[in-house]
This record gives C-alpha cells, structure tokens and sequence, in this order.
C-alpha cells in the first residue's frame, strides 16, 4: 500500500502541471488533482499491478476534466472553456511568467479543449499516441490528428499575437 | 527499396517520435529537399520547447500540502512512508546533480534549494511584518529616496520600490532583513481595503533568469523568480491574478531601472 502512495506522490508534480497547463488557473487546477488523487485512492484496487501509475493517474484526471467540463457546460459557467469556443478566455485569469512563457500559455488557452488535452499528453507529458489514445478513449489516429491541429492552431494563435503586438509598436 | 511519399503529417510524426525509424532517413532527406516543410518542421520544435519551457516551473513548485497529505497521510504504526520519499527524493537529487537540484519536491529533501528557500523566508517575512499594527516598516514611503538608497546599499543591488498603484497598492515603506548570510529588502505595499503585499529582494549571483513559480504555504502565497542579478518573491494573501500583475510590473521597473 504505502509502496502504491509513494508512487502516487511522485506523480503529483505532473499531474499539476497537466492540469494547470489544461485550465490556466492554479486553484483550479489543484482542485482537479485532489480529486483525482482522492478518487484514485478510494480506488487503489483498480491499479492493476504492474501498470505505470502515471498512466493510471492521468487517466482517472482526464475522467474528471471532462465530466467537470460537461458540467460546467450546462450551466453555462465560463470558468472552463467550452470546447469551440476560443473567445470566452480571451482574457485569462491568471497571468504566467515572463512575456515568452505568458504568451504560449495564453495561445494554448485559445485552442479546443480536446485539442489542447491530446498536444499536452503528447508534446509536454510524451505519452505516445497509443497510450494517449487509451488515456482519452479515442483512436489512436484520432489523437494524432488532435495532435497535429492542436499544434497548428497554436501556431497561428501565436503569429497573431506576434502581428498585434508588431501592430501596438507601430502605434504610439 | 522502396521509396515512401512523405507530407506533413509525417513531420507531426518525427516529432511525436511516432515516425517508424526505418522511415527516418527517407524523412530527413525529403525535409533536406523541401526548405519551407523543414521551416516548419523547425518552426513546431521551437514551439514545443516554448511550451515545455513554460511549463516547467511547475515541476519545481512544492506540492501543496493538502496533495501530499493525501497521497502520503497515514503512515501505520512502525512505519513512516515519508522515509520513502526522502529516499527517493534523495536519490533523484543525486541522479539530476546540481544542475536541477531544485526540481525535487523540497519539502522530501533535506536541503532546500536556495530559490526556494527564498520564497518561503519572502512569506515569513510577509507574514510576521504584515500583521504589524505599529512598526509594519523601519522606513516610511515618505523617505522613499531616502528607504531605496539605503536599501540598495546595503543588500548590494540597485533597489527600488516599484509604482503599485496601477494595480491598486500603495507603498507603505520597507525594511531590511536578514537572508542567511545575506541581507534582503522587504517593501510593504497596502490597498484601499488594507491588504498587504509585500516584495522581498536580495542579491544573486548566479546571474540565471527563471520564470515565475508559485510557492504557496500558511496561508500565502509568493510569486518568485531570478532575473537581471535580482532574486525577488512578491508576497501575499491576495488571489494569483492580483500578485501576477504586482510580479509583471516589479520585473519591469527594476529592470528598467537598473538599465536607466
């Protein structure tokens, strides 16, 4: 058991980054790690022995993420993004780091919601496309394509912003 | 043998590392061949690296303790899994060297790293002076040349107490303090409904530029990083938002201060 929990501990550190990096909000973000942690513990039996925590783990928060999402959905919150609509969280709550960081992090918050999930699993966290296919109970080549737009809409969330600022310069 | 057509999608593939390697040198020549698909091939590392820049302050943050309690909470009689975690922390301190010494959880290694430590001696002193009723700065906002002269003097760095008020606090003065073997200078600030937030700066020599991280403990939160020979922590209870903007706008006047 306490073998189990040291293992479960040494994937908080990720577990906060993926959440933070999905919903740009520290409070927020920590909120869905505890209850990933708290539901994983009620449900230790269901760790097979053997299979990556990590996996384990990231699965169960990606679980929460979405039912949180489709709640939030429902009643209309704009706390979380709606999957296609980038204009709710133009202005994020939380400002992060330095102008480069900010930036990135601001752009990846105006990408789809499930596009955004699939580039973090796999760019940030380095999951493959199988274990990230598993993780979000899609196909494989579903998660590739997620992938692949997610980065080629980050792309151009980020030349917009380079352009804009390019544009504020020339404007005294 | 033979030759493959590739496209773009195969550069999303190489970079995923799901590109089946016995197509990687059929790959390498295709992007040697085509300069605008190696630009871009070039242009998404250079973003997953900003991205993972980014995001990486986050591994070094300490985990908040309400995570840990619950991960690492009820150790069964005669035995103490924390002594695990030091075990394993330890080993990964030996393993990253001192290169990334920091990236362990502090709170499961022995000794704090230095940026971290800094932090967290910012919330102490945030705590202990801004709870002060009669004696909250040794010098008053009214001697501002006079509190940033002294200051600089004596923590060894071109000081000064940055303009708050476009986010909404007002200087109420400072004081120094002891850092270990160092000294720090602590400016408290003070809003219309009286919260305070305060500023520690001290001296670095290591001359590194981090991002922001995020250490939260007691009740407070500090905002830290390194930049231009400064190691600062804005200090408070107020939400992450309103100590970001306080954070954005000290990095930029000391800067601009210090190259003024």
């Amino acid at each position: 058991m306490e073998e189990r929990q040291a293992a479960i501990l040494a994937e908080i550190p990720r577990m906060r980054r993926y959440a933070r990096a999905l919903l740009h909000d520290l409070d927020a973000a920590d909120d869905l790690v505890q209850d990933s942690l708290e539901r994983a513990l009620t449900r230790l039996d269901n760790w097979r022995s053997g299979e990556n925590p990590r996996r384990w783990l990231f699965t169960i928060m990606h679980h929460l993420f979405v039912d949180q999402f489709r709640r939030s959905k429902r009643r209309a919150e704009t706390s979380l993004l709606p999957l296609d609509n980038s204009e709710a969280m133009a202005q994020p709550a939380v400002q992060f780091g330095h102008a480069a960081n900010g930036e990135v992090l601001n752009a990846l918050q105006k990408i789809g919601a499930d596009r955004r999930a699939a580039l973090l699993l796999v760019a940030v966290e380095g999951f493959s496309y199988a274990e990230a296919a598993q993780m979000l109970d899609i196909p494989a080549g579903t998660v590739m394509s997620r992938v692949s737009r997610g980065r080629e809409e980050l792309r151009s969330v980020m030349d917009d912003a380079s352009r804009r600022r390019a544009i504020r310069v020339v404007e005294p | 043998m033979i030759q493959r057509g590739y496209s773009e999608r195969d550069i999303h593939l190489a970079l995923d590392g799901e590109l089946p390697p016995d197509d990687l040198a059929g790959f390498e020549r295709w992007l040697a061949a085509n300069p605008d698909m190696q630009a871009l091939a070039q242009r998404y590392t250079q973003d997953r690296q900003q991205l993972v820049g980014a995001l990486e302050g986050i591994l070094a943050e300490p985990v908040p303790e309400r995570l840990s309690r619950l991960a690492g909470a009820k150790p069964r009689a005669g035995s103490d899994s924390r002594h695990l975690f030091r075990y394993a922390a330890a080993a990964a301190l030996f393993v990253a060297g001192g290169l990334a010494g920091y990236l362990v959880a502090p709170q499961f290694s022995s000794a704090t790293p230095p940026l971290v430590q800094m932090a967290d001696n910012a919330i102490d002193a945030h705590l202990i002076y801004s709870n002060e009723k009669l004696h909250v700065v040794e010098v008053g906002a009214d001697q501002r040349d006079h509190l940033q002269g002294w200051l600089s003097k004596r923590v060894g760095v071109k000081l000064i107490a940055p303009d708050l008020k476009n986010q909404g606090f007002e200087l109420v003065g400072g004081r120094l303090l002891p850092a270990g073997k160092k000294t720090a200078a602590q400016f408290m600030y003070q809003d219309a409904t009286g919260n305070r937030v305060s500023l520690y700066v001290t001296r670095d020599e290591t001359g590194a530029d981090t991002g922001y991280r995020v250490l939260e403990e007691r009740g407070a939160r500090a905002l830290y990083w390194l930049d231009g020979g400064y190691a600062c922590a804005v200090a408070g209870s107020t939400p992450e938002g309103t100590l970001s903007a306080i954070a954005d706008a000290t990095y930029k006047q000391l800067l601009e201060d210090q190259k003024g």
